[in-house]
């Protein structure tokens, strides 16, 4: 089901209502929700549920018997049965084919033909978020950080808990478990928090990430085709469309969960306003940032074995970082770009280089934006052949006027772009998040800013495309 | 959730259902007035030109960008439109065709037999119709049976101009064309990057594979029965035609429906291989649609095989 379906308006006030009729129980409340969000994922495929309830037997299983084990050995074999099985199920649903088709090629080269060993397999929806959910639980417990549920029911509703079960955020146990076990209360702060980012949300995705959707879909269909200047726009409105796409959806998520009494993390703070790409990192999809920061790159060693060993760790955190949202080289090539980058910024903080380079720090603006920029092409075209075409096009530098499309379409997407950039920019200046405007307002003006977004909804909707951290 | 919390819930819920509905009306009725001011643009100015002069024709085209783009009226009929819309299909102009009165008149339109053996063809074309969903009776009743209205149309009302705001207004202000000498064909010019463009695509020469399985999509044979039905009772002459097509390679749809439709009191001509022997890059905008000189050719055709007599 997905958040932008009339599904889930049908839905959701279904559950927000039997939801709170249950307030005096959380447990009844709790298998509410399981209940709930299979159906949630179920409405796209049923089959896959299965997946969800054997990773969370497994990790349910695995965090009671770290947490029991007399000794370190124990322990670690029953964090390795978490790792394998998690790792497992990623390994034979996303990556089978990407290994098994690089091997071919591998022996190709070599001279071999091996028979096809690609599958033909599906990718369950979410895997990707809530395998890092799981994991971090077990993790967690085995350093020590954590202690397991022996509620298996608030454990599972955390793992399938719907408003983040198939895009994130990728919340740990840390912070949403301890709130499954309780009693959950709705205060009117939380109301308006909640409707504001969820009509804002809705906005950002079906208003202006669809919208723009139309003008790359058309240039990244044939880059072959198109002069510098039209692929050069189609990724800067990329980089754009995949910002208010996951945003959008990340504040759907955070507010639908804030509804029912729950507290997300902040998944994306306004990340193009950064000046280095450390400080994107810590703004962009921040739940998968800082979830390989704590369980990959400090598991590496982080940056307390010597600096060389630190651009190594950063290099392979973004490699995995990049590989973790899809199967492709492309991705890979993604996060090598932002990996290579990080490491240069931080050999430039190492070195005396930043007091002097202090004075001109505003580049950073622009600098962080073209660098990610060009990491984009890598993440939007089909495959590695088409990003290499597209890059070899942009540096041909034909700045003849780009393919304009259905002009009404690109007029449309510049006037909704523009409107969300400043929208970005009032919060940037005002320095408020969107998780508490609606806070900032008493019930009258919340409730007109709602209704108007609504409007502007009605007026400016695209064709529903499917969000596009969904494949992932 | 206390009671006070749960009244506030309710209240602001209220308030937002209200407020929206009514902000939505005052849009509605604001659109309204802006949209029968604009008789310029495809999506709401020429259909509103169309309305208004619709029993008045003598010849009129209907069909998608393939009829739109490629039968310049005027050439053919003095007292004529071209209706023609680009992405719209069956839906979209058996609707239109159904709106007519009963005065005498030729109907061209243009038919694909692609779309005709589509297994995906649902209709949705008729959604081109949504801003006078809840103005005209004929074009509801038939976006409501093909199922193909939002199902919150009938509470905002507005939504029949998502998407068009900005065209109306800029057709207001800045028109594009003078819509009393407008007939509804629309040439395209092709310049020298979109020319370049279809040079690149050519050279690939990359085709699709024909089908083998070609039934009649069930949408299509509805309308096609209905048309018969409604030209028969409302003096109406309906020839169907197919426009040319860069290098078709699939011919068992064009035979499958030239056969269909010989069994139907239908006038049918398939000019897809129209330029077949005498065919040069300049008549072309893409695979599929012609310049203003290919387009000029082939009414000139048109003309000769309809033959209908000006006034």
């Amino acid at each position: 089901m997905l958040f932008n379906s009339f599904e889930f308006l049908i839905f959701f006030p279904i559950v927000f209502i039997l939801y709170w009729m249950l307030q005096n129980n959380f447990r009844l409340q709790n298998i509410l929700l399981l209940l709930a969000s299979y159906i949630f994922y179920a409405w796209w495929d049923y089959r896959f549920l299965s997946l969800i309830i054997i990773s969370s037997c497994i990790d349910y299983i695995a965090g009671l018997q770290i947490f029991k084990a007399s000794n370190q050995s124990r322990r670690k074999f029953w964090l390795y049965v978490s790792l394998i099985a998690n790792l497992g199920f990623l390994g034979v649903f996303k990556y089978y084919n990407f290994f098994a088709e690089s091997f071919s090629q591998l022996m190709n080269q070599a001279g071999w033909q091996p028979n096809d060993l690609t599958l033909n397999i599906i990718l369950p929806v979410g895997i990707s978020f809530y395998t890092f959910q799981t994991l971090s639980y077990t993790i967690d417990i085995y350093r020590k950080d954590f202690q397991p549920t022996t509620n298996i029911l608030s454990f599972f509703t955390y793992i399938a808990f719907f408003p983040q079960l198939v895009a994130g955020p990728i919340e740990r146990a840390s912070n949403l478990l301890p709130q499954m076990e309780r009693k959950r209360n709705l205060s009117k702060e939380w109301i308006k928090e909640g409707l504001v980012q969820i009509v804002i949300g809705l906005f950002r995705k079906i208003v202006i990430a669809d919208t723009i959707a139309a003008y790359v879909d058309l240039i990244y269909a044939d880059v072959g085709i198109y002069n510098s200047s039209s692929i050069l726009l189609a990724t800067f409105l990329y980089a754009f469309q995949i910002y208010f796409d996951f945003a959008g959806y990340s504040d759907i998520a955070i507010g639908s969960a804030k509804l029912l009494g729950f507290k997300f993390h902040q998944n994306f703070n306004l990340p193009y306003f950064s000046k280095s790409l450390t400080e994107f990192w810590r703004k962009w999809h921040m739940s998968l940032s800082f979830w390989l920061r704590d369980y990959l790159y400090i598991s590496l060693g982080g940056n307390r074995k010597g600096i060389k060993i630190t651009y190594r760790n950063l290099l392979l955190t973004m490699l995995l970082g990049g590989l973790w949202h899809g199967s492709s080289w492309n991705f890979i090539i993604w996060g090598g770009i932002h990996g290579f980058v990080l490491a240069i910024e931080k050999y430039i903080k190492s070195k005396s280089f930043s007091i002097k380079l202090k004075p001109i720090n505003f580049l950073g603006y622009p600098i962080t934006f073209a660098v990610v920029l060009l990491a984009w092409v890598f993440f939007r075209a089909q495959n590695l052949t088409i990003a290499t075409i597209a890059i070899k096009k942009i540096l041909l530098f034909e700045w003849t006027l780009p393919y304009m499309g259905d002009i009404n379409a690109l007029a449309n997407s510049v006037l909704l772009l523009t409107l969300g950039i400043i929208f970005d920019y009032y919060l940037f200046k005002k320095k408020i998040t969107l998780e508490l405007l609606g806070n900032q307002f008493n019930i009258v003006k919340t409730s007109f800013i709602c209704s108007f977004t609504i409007l502007l909804i009605i007026l400016f909707y695209s064709t529903s495309n499917n969000f596009i951290y969904f494949q992932f | 959730m206390n009671t006070n919390v749960r009244n506030y819930f309710i209240k602001i819920i209220a308030l937002i259902l209200v407020g929206s509905y009514l902000m939505d009306k005052i849009a509605f009725v604001l659109l309204n007035s802006i949209s029968d001011e604009v008789y310029s643009g495809q999506s709401i100015g020429k259909l509103n030109q169309f309305l208004e002069i619709k029993d008045e024709l003598d010849f009129i085209v209907v069909g998608s960008s393939r009829a739109n783009h490629h039968v310049d009226v005027s050439k053919i009929h003095d007292n004529s439109f071209n209706i023609g819309l680009d992405g719209t299909k069956m839906a979209y102009a058996s609707t239109l065709i159904k709106t007519l009165s009963n005065k005498e008149q030729v109907i061209l339109m243009h038919i694909s037999p692609e779309t005709a053996f589509s297994e995906s063809y649902n209709g949705d074309d008729v959604q081109s119709l949504k801003s006078k969903y809840n103005r005209n009776k004929a074009i509801k009743n038939e976006i409501d049976f093909l199922k193909k209205n939002n199902p919150l149309q009938n509470f905002y009302w507005s939504l029949g101009y998502t998407g068009s705001i900005l065209g109306m207004i800029k057709n207001i202000y800045f028109p594009n064309y003078d819509y009393t000498k407008y007939k509804g064909y629309d040439p395209l010019v092709v310049n020298s990057n979109q020319k370049e463009i279809l040079e690149k695509i050519l050279k690939r020469n990359t085709t699709k594979p024909c089908k083998n399985k070609l039934t009649l999509n069930p949408i299509y044979a509805h309308y096609l029965t209905e048309l018969e039905i409604f030209s028969k009772q409302n003096n109406k002459r309906i020839v169907l035609f197919t426009a040319p097509i860069y290098n078709d390679v699939c011919k068992s749809d064009n035979q499958k429906l030239q056969k269909f439709l010989q069994k139907s009191t239908f006038e049918y001509i398939d000019y897809t291989d129209f330029f077949k022997h005498n065919n040069t890059i300049d008549l072309w905008k893409d695979r599929t649609h012609l310049s203003d000189k290919g387009a000029q050719l082939l009414t000139f055709q048109l003309k000769k095989k309809i033959n209908i007599k000006s006034n």
